[in-house]
């Protein structure tokens, strides 16, 4: 009984405290306007001030039907009585808390108050809205019975749902024979034919080479993204993978390549006009010096003291890039523009010409982390990752494999620097925050550390994603802390993690152990 | 003469104020099972860590088969021959048992990393003696079947096992074992006090351990040091340790006499006041 209560409180207090932040950061309209467009309702009402309020009392239902589904405990199925005092506790308490506050923001709203001077996404628009465009005490009173009435019936299905446990084991032997799909012989079989792999791979390349000429210049510019991002990601994962060496400051090294090319290139504002490959191939070698520069003094550092003296470094160099020191050399703040773009056959590079470029290069990356990993080198680091003073006592001489980790990631981010000012034909410091540095760490942690596929994978969610839901831009930040957040719960290996920290195989492997061993006293 | 494989000679070693080992002086001679043994915080593993080269001594040399090693860095140490096992057992935790063997073979190789990227004859030569070389390892340890499993997840014999195989991989001269068979059953201990043997008679190799359990230590030694306090106070067959007064005196304390006057001299402390 009290237990229940108790949980039930907990429950809505988390939801009540989630879903006032987000009504105060006033994310709730965009997700309100989401669920219009999901559900296809019409943007704005006739009266154009206005929008549909049906779309924000979904939203606090499903809110108050999460809160009900939390409140039942994974695993555990209390009688129908607790079920009951579950969900209406927790939906009472999330309503309340949530009421009060809307109604403590709408009386002064109503009074004359703006808010905007201190949560600068609360405009009046938008309060009306979350009044429902009526009075404070019902807009209260409607959220207040919305939370309650749908919590009890997120607590009551949710206790049918583990009552019908018939269903739940049946769909867990579902999930784990498709996630066990690649262990099958079927399977296996097929893969090893070599007959079918080349077909695959052909297959692959020609879809690769289509696709660009196919899916038009809006796709090209988006999807060239996540593929500089591919290369960024491969370039500081044998950095972050492989050796382990906690690297904040990755972006410099992409400055590095970006400016080097287009100080090379552009008119403005030395106009050597060197050859554009040529100036890739130097621009690639300035990062590895960059990285030669930093590594050398800095390497013998090992975790927190890294990442600080890095994530230090990241910085300098940009502010460097637009101090007025280097204004004559860099063109300060203003960036470079004009930045050369290559010719091939006589015209100069299309979006499609970039894209195949780019394609190519990811291809190349993929392979070359590939062979170093499953190498005498990418042994060395893995063994400096897991415990760098054994590494060493094994023979590992691991402030060499460190700087050599650290200038072959430098090598990746000088190359796609540079691709990244000659496909935009511009280069400013305002490109290489710090941002960059930890989109790119996002992308190899979520999508695995020292996993190749994770990497494109991640890439994909982490740059493709948000370009798509451009809607969400202003949340990019609080989207990526709950995905670090949820990913390190639910699946702190990474979403495609390497093989040998694949958590299904590690089960097995255990429960077969303990089958043996029956046997053996058997 | 034979150079020893191991000389120590007025090693010291001290944090701050306290002196872990003091002014020891050791020699292993060539294909012998030395044992150093001593109370806990007698400075065992604080030797092993010198002669490894974890921590540089104060004071006091260390020569591996005439050449002076102190002050080397750890890889380097490994390259010259020397490996050694941990008293809590250190593996890569998520590499598997091959590779961690492949790992250990490091600084018998040679291959770059671009050789890597091309896969050139060299490269794909050494690779595949490294990968034979490994099987063979782990056959001989009777860990051929758990080839695959990540280190991190085998039983916990076999984790000691392999980390003799890591050691191994790099064919060193001589093996420092730090308590090899603690944690292990009676049944797993005589294997391993077996194997340690092998190692001696077989390989030919210099065997330097760490070891509480007496009966392995006086059964495998050829000579036992023991260590109380940082110094070195006795030395010999297994033999003389076992009726040298000092020893006993460092494991069981002073003499029972003393103990019950000790004991007398408090109570009556305690009455007075």
């Amino acid at each position: 009984m009290i237990t229940s209560i108790k949980d039930g409180l907990r429950t809505g207090l988390t939801t009540a405290i989630i879903f006032t932040f987000l009504i105060l950061i006033g994310f709730t309209s965009v997700a309100a306007n989401i669920i219009g467009d999901v559900l296809g309702n019409p943007e704005a009402l006739n009266d154009e001030s206005q929008l549909p309020v049906e779309n924000l009392l979904i939203l606090i239902g499903l809110a108050g039907f999460i809160t009900g589904l939390v409140t039942i405990r994974k695993g555990s199925s209390p009688p129908w009585i607790d079920v009951l005092l579950r969900g209406l506790t927790g939906g009472i308490l999330a309503g309340l808390i949530v009421g009060i506050v809307i109604y403590i923001v709408g009386s002064f709203h109503m009074e004359g108050v703006d808010f905007r001077a201190y949560l600068p996404n609360l405009g009046t628009a938008q309060l009306g809205y979350l009044l429902f465009y009526s009075t404070p005490l019902a807009a209260s009173t409607t959220y207040l019975l919305y939370f309650t009435v749908f919590s009890l019936v997120g607590a009551l299905v949710r206790k049918t749902l583990t009552m019908l446990t018939g269903l739940s084991t049946q769909l867990k032997n579902l999930k784990s024979r498709v996630s066990n799909w690649s262990d099958t012989k079927v399977f296996k079989s097929f893969a090893s034919n070599q007959l079918f792999q080349a077909g695959l791979i052909i297959l692959v390349g020609v879809g690769l080479y289509f696709l660009p000429l196919v899916w038009g210049s809006y796709w090209n510019y988006i999807m060239g993204t996540v593929a500089i991002y591919i290369l960024l990601g491969l370039g500081l994962n044998i950095i972050v993978g492989f050796s382990g060496q906690l690297v904040l400051g990755y972006v410099a090294f992409f400055a590095t390549g970006a400016y080097t090319f287009a100080l090379l290139t552009a008119p403005e504002p030395h106009a050597v006009g060197l050859n554009l490959w040529v100036a890739v191939g130097l621009s690639t070698l300035v990062s590895i010096l960059t990285g030669l520069l930093l590594g050398l003094p800095i390497l013998r550092l090992r975790g927190d003291y890294l990442a600080i003296v890095t994530l230090g470094f990241g910085e300098i160099v940009r502010i460097l890039i637009r101090s007025d020191l280097l204004t004559p050399l860099t063109n300060g703040p203003k960036g470079v523009t004009n930045v050369g773009q290559p010719i091939w056959r006589g015209h100069i590079f299309t979006d499609i010409n970039y894209m195949h470029l780019l394609m190519l290069l990811v291809l190349a990356g993929l392979f070359i982390a590939k062979r170093l990993k499953d190498s005498r080198t990418g042994r060395a680091w893995i063994a400096i990752r897991e415990d760098q003073t054994v590494a060493q006592a094994t023979g590992v001489d691991t402030y060499k494999y460190k700087i050599l980790a650290l200038l072959l990631g430098a090598a990746f981010a000088g190359l796609s620097g540079a691709l990244f000012a000659s496909r935009n034909q511009f280069t400013g410091p305002e490109d290489f925050t710090l941002m960059v540095s930890v989109n790119v760490l996002c992308i190899v942690i979520i999508g695995g550390m020292g996993s190749l596929p994770g990497i494109v994978l991640g890439a994909f969610v982490l740059k493709g994603l948000p370009e798509l839901l451009r809607e969400l831009a202003d949340y990019r930040l609080l989207a990526f802390g709950a995905l670090l957040v949820v990913m390190m719960i639910v699946r702190p290996e990474g979403l495609w993690p390497g093989q040998n920290n694949k958590k299904g195989k590690m089960a097995a492997f255990t429960n077969s152990l303990g089958e043996d061993n029956l046997e053996e006293r058997a | 003469m034979k150079l020893p494989v191991i000389e120590t000679q007025n090693v010291t070693m001290s944090f701050g104020g306290l002196t872990a080992v003091d002014r020891v002086d050791l020699v292993v001679p060539e294909q012998s099972i030395s044992s150093i043994i001593g109370p806990n915080g007698a400075g065992k593993t604080t030797l092993f860590n010198c002669v490894s080269g974890f921590y540089v001594p104060n004071d006091g040399e260390i020569n591996f088969f005439g050449k002076k090693i102190k002050g080397l860095p750890t890889h380097k140490i490994c390259e010259l021959g020397i490996s050694r096992t941990y008293q809590n057992i250190r593996l890569f935790n998520k590499m598997t048992s091959l590779e961690n063997v492949l790992v250990g073979q490091h600084p018998r190789m040679n291959s770059m990393w671009v050789e890597s990227i091309l896969r050139n004859k060299h490269y794909r030569q050494q690779e595949s003696q490294a990968l034979q070389y490994a099987y063979e390892l782990l056959d001989f340890l009777g860990l051929s079947d758990l080839a695959d499993i990540p280190a991190f997840n085998l039983p916990y014999g076999a984790q000691r096992r392999l980390e003799i195989a890591r050691a191994l991989a790099s064919q060193p001269k001589l093996l420092l074992l730090d308590e090899p068979t603690a944690g292990m059953n009676q049944q797993e201990t005589a294997e391993m006090t077996s194997l340690i043997r092998i190692l001696r008679d077989e390989r030919k190799m210099t065997i330097l351990l760490i070891e509480h359990d007496m009966r392995v230590v006086m059964d495998i030694s050829d000579i036992i040091t023991v260590l109380d306090h940082g110094q070195k106070i006795a030395e010999g067959k297994p033999a003389e340790i076992q009726s040298d007064q000092r020893v006993i005196e460092a494991y069981l304390g002073p003499g029972v006499d003393e103990i019950t006057k000790k004991f007398k001299r408090k109570k009556t402390n305690n009455v007075r006041s």
